[in-house]
């Protein structure tokens, strides 16, 4: 039995140690360990006719529908570039865009995992969407000098130049929304009276801020009452019962929660309270939330947007609309119609980048970086009339310009003033 | 018992030794394998993080993480039979301490210190109230520390960074060292988290695991034998949530941020399978488990990003079908299996003989106390 034992352990121990000694052939060079390149030598992820970006998002959990999208409208422009043949560059070579795409769950330990595998392999990272996970490694990609571009997030730190010289956020910060609601508010030259509930946390504070740097100094408009509630209550009844008594013509609600968004319709309406009411971008779906909740009763619903409606009847006939929608299907692996803005912006991205590559001289990292820090006032396919890419302004998203728009029973129209 | 022949080990080596066929030790009780196999490993991990490219590091520590995690998990479940569904939430807490810590430039040493105090406290308090209840009532108070953690980490944002959460990148090889950053966190992980090993199975091991295998076993029969359940379940919490602090710690090493995501109750049902999946009751089973935790995400990614979560789910079924008692009960199935080939012969080894598996190391030379498969 002993030399039975024995003979098995002996070749279990040859073997690990076979095992080991490829193991440091392997590594023994520190592989996989990128130093620092020579000046103006590619970076990782690019070749002579192609180049590889790199995505963290999640494709499951309770975020996966927007974050499905923010992969298929990137892969979906790229993939119609590529068919014609690729991008060309502003060094001369034409090369074709390949999209890494993995799944974090919305998990911020495994969006940087993520990150560490796609490092070296690809040349820039972007598109990803949310907070925590884009945070989690944004330190590791400044340290390693990776591009993290044009990702799906309102935090104002990633378009902080100082701070994050590796970063650019894409859609507008929290601010940018509630800056313009409050422009058109204080250009309407009447009286209002204005109220406000907003969600306890960096969201809720980004669009009050916004909100009120636009009407300080404004005489016409009077902030009569405040309030917050938690992203975790199950109602805001006794808030919204509150306001109400306040007398307020103007309700400021910055809240990313959809059901206490059409409870909060209902009981205003309950309350005959009817004001005009601004709801941010991600809470203003007419489908999901207005058309439940009643909105027709008030005398005007006003969100923001700078991406065109694919749904709405007004953009039907749209060259944008139908290219995008044709190559969302075939090459974006996307069969429904697009059900979340991100797909509309993962497209518009996927457009951003084009220009950048257009203008980078050399294939490395650093001179992508300026590149794309150096488009002005460009319009990209599917932006509302009115609204640009532009990214040389420092502590600004990519896109920080944003359309007011007013509901008109069925989807939004752009408005240029207030009433 | 085994234990009795282990001490004589010593003593009778140097009679044997020369000849082995005659010794009535088997192969694992001799004292140079006894010493050897260890050390070999010892060296091993030593070299381990230098050998290996900076995405197999990054991947090791992040296993040592959540190996660490579930070891926690363990010493309350597996070996206690307390259910509990909160230890991300030690985790989180871990990991929000030593970011704090790390952004008010205290030093080190103080932050891991509090790093184990700050959860075990906030442990021991939970399970003074919660270890009163019987059986599943622990898991439902357990299940509110997650759901807790969440909006707190959001609401006490002066210290938590609000849902922006918290980067800290304290940790960078020491200049002169000639290491890069994924080795030193590699070693770090591998320091710490041996050593947080090495203590528990010595703990669940001596007297207390006796203790927390009778107050899992039966508690009236852990009365009878002067054993307070209470006080055992109390001190399993405790000294799970403090582990769950190291592994918040060793996480804040490798991932250098945190958020409120971190704790979400999602993970902590994650934490539970790759327990029950690693091996309940386990010391091995719990790197096993941690590795479960880690690597299936990037496999599955690897096959198709879309259908992680399907995946995973097909990944989780297969196993508990295939191998109830986890992945550490394999190299005994494969041994059932050879030796169910080999039989006739007779000489099969009974059940309890101890696994081949030279990874293993010291922690599986007294099977007797390994309670193997079952929650």
């Amino acid at each position: 039995m002993n030399r039975h034992f024995r003979s098995r352990r002996a070749v279990g121990i040859a073997a690990a140690s076979a095992l080991a000694l490829t193991l440091t052939a392997c590594g023994g060079n520190d592989a996989g360990r990128g130093g620092d390149a020579a000046e103006g030598a590619p970076s990782p992820g690019i070749t002579d006719d192609s180049v590889t970006l790199g995505i963290t998002t999640p494709l499951s959990g309770a975020t996966a529908g927007p974050g499905t999208c923010t992969v298929a409208g990137i892969q979906a422009y790229f993939g119609a570039k590529n068919a014609e043949g690729g991008v060309e560059f502003g060094d001369g070579q034409t090369r074709t865009v390949e999209i890494e795409a993995l799944d974090d769950g919305y998990d911020p330990q495994q969006a940087a995992a993520n990150y560490d595998q796609l490092k070296n392999d690809v040349f820039a990272m972007t598109a990803g969407l949310g907070t925590p996970t884009n945070r989690a490694w944004r330190d590791a990609a400044i340290a390693d000098e990776v591009p993290q571009v044009l990702i799906m997030t309102g935090d104002p730190l990633f378009s902080d130049t100082e701070q994050s010289p590796w970063q650019l956020g894409f859609v507008p910060i929290y601010q940018n929304e509630g800056e313009a609601f409050g422009e058109l508010l204080a250009e309407s030259g009447e009286e209002h009276k204005v109220a406000i509930l907003s969600q306890n946390d960096d969201y809720g504070e980004g669009y009050v801020e916004g909100f009120k740097s636009a009407v300080e100094g404004a005489d016409n408009i009077e902030i009569v009452e405040e309030l917050t509630y938690e992203a975790t209550d199950t109602s805001v009844d006794a808030q919204i019962t509150e306001l109400a008594n306040s007398g307020a013509d103007v309700f400021f609600n910055a809240m990313s929660i959809t059901p206490l968004v059409i409870s909060a319709l209902q009981k205003a309406q309950q309350l005959n309270w009817l004001p005009s009411w601004f709801l941010p971008s991600n809470t203003s779906s007419p489908g999901a939330i207005l058309q439940p909740g009643g909105a027709e009763a008030f005398p005007g619903i006003y969100s923001v947007s700078f991406a065109k409606a694919p749904q709405s009847p007004a953009f039907a006939e749209d060259e944008d609309v139908q290219a995008y929608l044709a190559a969302l299907k075939e090459y974006g692996d996307y069969q429904d119609p697009p059900a979340f803005p991100h797909c509309q912006w993962s497209w518009m991205v996927g457009a951003t980048l084009d220009q950048a590559f257009q203008e980078m001289t050399e294939p490395t990292r650093e001179n992508f970086m300026e590149a794309l820090r150096s488009i002005e006032g460009y319009q990209a396919p599917l932006m509302l009339e009115g609204t640009s890419v532009t990214t040389t302004e420092d502590n600004q998203p990519a896109v920080s310009t944003v359309n007011v728009q007013k509901y008109n029973g069925q989807g939004y129209d752009t408005v240029e003033s207030f009433g | 018992m085994a234990s009795s022949s282990k001490t004589s080990g010593p003593a009778a080596s140097a009679s044997t030794s020369s000849a082995p066929s005659s010794s009535a030790l088997s192969f694992k009780q001799r004292p140079w394998v006894r010493w050897g196999a260890p050390l070999l490993l010892l060296v091993g991990l030593a070299v381990l993080p230098l050998v290996m490219t900076e995405s197999t590091n990054d991947t090791l520590a992040r296993i040592g993480v959540f190996a660490v995690a579930v070891l926690g998990l363990n010493v309350v479940m597996g070996y206690t039979g307390q259910v509990s569904l909160g230890q991300i939430f030690f985790l989180g807490l871990g990991a929000y301490v030593t970011a704090y810590g790390v952004s008010q430039e205290w030093n080190i040493v103080l932050v891991f210190a509090l790093t184990c105090l700050i959860p075990a406290v906030a442990g021991l308090v939970v399970a003074l109230a919660a270890a009163r209840l019987g059986g599943l009532a622990i898991a439902m108070v357990t299940v509110a520390l997650p759901i807790v953690g969440v909006p707190l980490a959001k609401r006490l944002s002066d210290y938590t960074g609000g849902s922006q959460g918290l980067s800290a990148r304290f940790v960078e090889a020491p200049e002169g060292s000639g290491l890069y950053d994924d080795q030193w966190q590699l070693y770090i992980v591998l320091v710490v988290g041996g050593i947080v090993f090495l203590l528990t199975s010595l703990l669940v091991r001596g007297k207390y695991g006796r203790a927390f295998a009778i107050v899992k076993g039966n508690e009236n029969v852990a009365s009878s034998m002067g054993i307070s359940p209470y006080r055992y379940k109390v001190l399993a919490f405790t000294i799970a949530s403090l582990i769950g602090g190291v592994s918040g710690f060793l996480y804040m090493v490798v991932v250098q941020y945190t958020s409120p995501e971190t704790m979400s109750f999602g993970h902590s049902i994650e934490l539970l399978v790759a327990m029950v999946i690693g091996g309940a009751g386990s010391i091995v089973g719990s790197i096993l488990g941690g590795a479960f935790y880690v690597v299936v995400p990037d496999i599955t990614n690897a096959i198709d990003p879309s259908l992680t979560a399907l995946l995973q789910g097909a990944l989780l079924l297969a196993v508990l079908f295939v191998l109830p008692g986890g992945l550490v009960s394999l190299p005994r199935a494969v041994m059932r299996g050879l030796r169910r080939s080999t039989a006739g012969r007779g000489s099969a080894a009974p059940p309890t003989t101890p696994s081949p598996t030279a990874g293993s190391g010291s922690a599986t030379e007294n099977p007797e106390t390994e309670r193997q498969g079952h929650v």
